[in-house]
C-alpha cells in the first residue's frame, strides 16, 4: 500500500505532499520524503551503473538502500525528471514489482504535468489543484491492481 | 491525449498578442511590449518543455538539451526540426530555421511601404523590420522558458536575415 507521495521541486522545495494513512505518522513520513532526497542527490551525482540505465528518470528504491533491516517498515522509490523535479513514493509493501513502480510514476507524471499546465499554477509553489489531487488519490488507489492481471 | 489545435487560431492569436501589446497598452514603449511578449512565451516555454520531455530520459548536458529543443521540441511546435544548428563550444547556439512557421505569413505592408518610400526607403523598411521581430520576442521566450526549465539558464535573442528565415542565438550563463 503507498502510504505516502511527494512532489518536490528542483532546489528541494516542497510542491506536494501527501499521506494515505489513518495514522497520525505524517512526521514520520515527512522524514522519510526528506531522508530520501539525499539518496537521490547522491544517485544523481554519482552514478554507479552505466548503460541504458544512465539517466533514467526512475531511479529505483532509495531508502532503506542497501541492507534490509526490521525496524524499516516504509521503503521509497524515486524518480527524477528532466526538469529536476523529484517524485517520492513511499510504501510498505516488501516485494512491490518494479514495472508496477515504473508505471505509477509515469501516470504520476503525466498529472503532474497537467497541473503545472494551468496557467494558474504559478511554477515553483506549492500544486493546489483539486483536481490533481483527486487524481494522484486515483492512480495511488489503483497502484498495484494491474499485477493481478 | 494528442488534442490539437488549429493552427490558423493560433496564428491569429499571436498576431493579435502581438499587436494588442504594441499598440494598445504599451504603445510608446516598445521595449516594455517586447519583455511582456517575452514573459508569455518564458511561461508557454517552461510548461511544454516539461510535458515534452516526459517519456525521456535526463540530458547529461547542454548540447543535448539544445539538441532536444531543435529536434523533437521545434518538431511538436513547428512540425518540422531547426534547420541548421552552429555552435562555438563556449555556450552560444545559433538556431537556424529556414522557413520559420511564424513569420511566413507576414508581408510589409504596401501602403506603408509606398507611403514612405518617396520620402525615403529606410524608415518603411526598419518599421516592417521592427513589426517583425516583435513577433519574435515570443518563440525567444519559449525557447529561454523550456532551456531554464531544463536547468540552463540563458539569453535568447533573434534575427530576421530575410524574410520567412529567421535564427535564434541561445547564449548560455555560465
Amino acid at each position: 500500500m503507498i502510504v505516502c507521495v511527494a512532489v518536490v521541486g528542483h532546489q528541494n522545495n516542497p510542491l506536494y505532499i501527501q499521506s494515505f494513512t489513518e495514522a497520525d505518522d505524517a512526521l514520520k513520513l515527512h522524514h522519510i520524503v526528506h531522508c530520501s532526497l539525499d539518496v537521490v542527490d547522491e544517485r544523481v551525482n554519482n552514478p554507479k551503473k552505466s548503460g541504458p540505465t544512465l539517466n533514467e528518470t526512475f531511479l529505483g528504491l532509495l531508502y532503506p538502500t542497501e541492507n534490509y533491516k526490521v525496524q524499516y517498515v516504509f521503503f521509497s522509490y524515486g524518480y527524477l525528471t528532466n526538469t529536476k523535479v523529484k517524485f517520492i513514493l513511499v510504501t510498505t509493501d516488501l516485494d512491490v514489482r518494479d514495472a508496477d513502480v515504473r508505471n505509477f510514476f509515469r501516470r504520476f507524471h503525466a498529472a503532474y504535468v497537467d497541473a503545472v499546465s494551468n496557467p494558474f499554477h504559478v511554477p515553483g509553489k506549492k500544486i493546489t489543484s483539486r483536481t490533481f489531487a483527486e487524481r494522484v488519490s486515483t492512480i495511488v488507489k489503483s497502484f498495484g491492481l494491474s499485477s493481478a492481471t | 491525449m494528442g488534442r490539437e489545435v488549429s493552427e490558423s487560431c493560433v496564428d491569429s492569436l499571436l498576431t493579435e498578442m502581438v499587436s494588442t501589446y504594441c499598440n494598445r497598452f504599451y504603445a510608446n514603449k516598445p521595449e516594455l511590449a517586447a519583455r511582456r511578449i517575452e514573459a508569455i512565451g518564458y511561461q508557454v516555454g517552461h510548461q511544454l518543455s516539461e510535458r515534452y520531455t516526459m517519456e525521456r530520459p535526463r540530458f547529461s548536458d547542454h548540447l543535448e538539451a539544445i539538441k532536444f529543443i531543435c529536434k523533437d521540441f521545434w518538431s511538436e511546435v513547428f512540425k518540422k526540426q531547426i534547420d541548421n544548428l552552429k555552435t562555438n563550444h563556449r555556450g552560444t547556439f545559433v538556431l537556424q530555421d529556414n522557413r520559420f512557421r511564424w513569420l511566413s505569413r507576414i508581408s510589409i505592408d504596401p501602403s506603408l511601404e509606398s507611403a514612405e518610400s518617396q520620402d525615403s526607403s529606410t524608415p518603411a523598411e526598419s518599421k516592417a523590420a521592427q513589426a517583425s521581430s516583435m513577433h519574435l520576442y515570443f518563440p525567444c521566450g519559449i525557447i529561454r522558458g523550456a532551456l531554464s526549465n531544463l536547468g540552463i539558464p540563458c539569453a535568447v535573442s533573434a534575427d530576421i536575415s530575410n524574410l520567412p528565415a529567421c535564427s535564434f542565438v541561445v547564449r548560455i550563463k555560465a
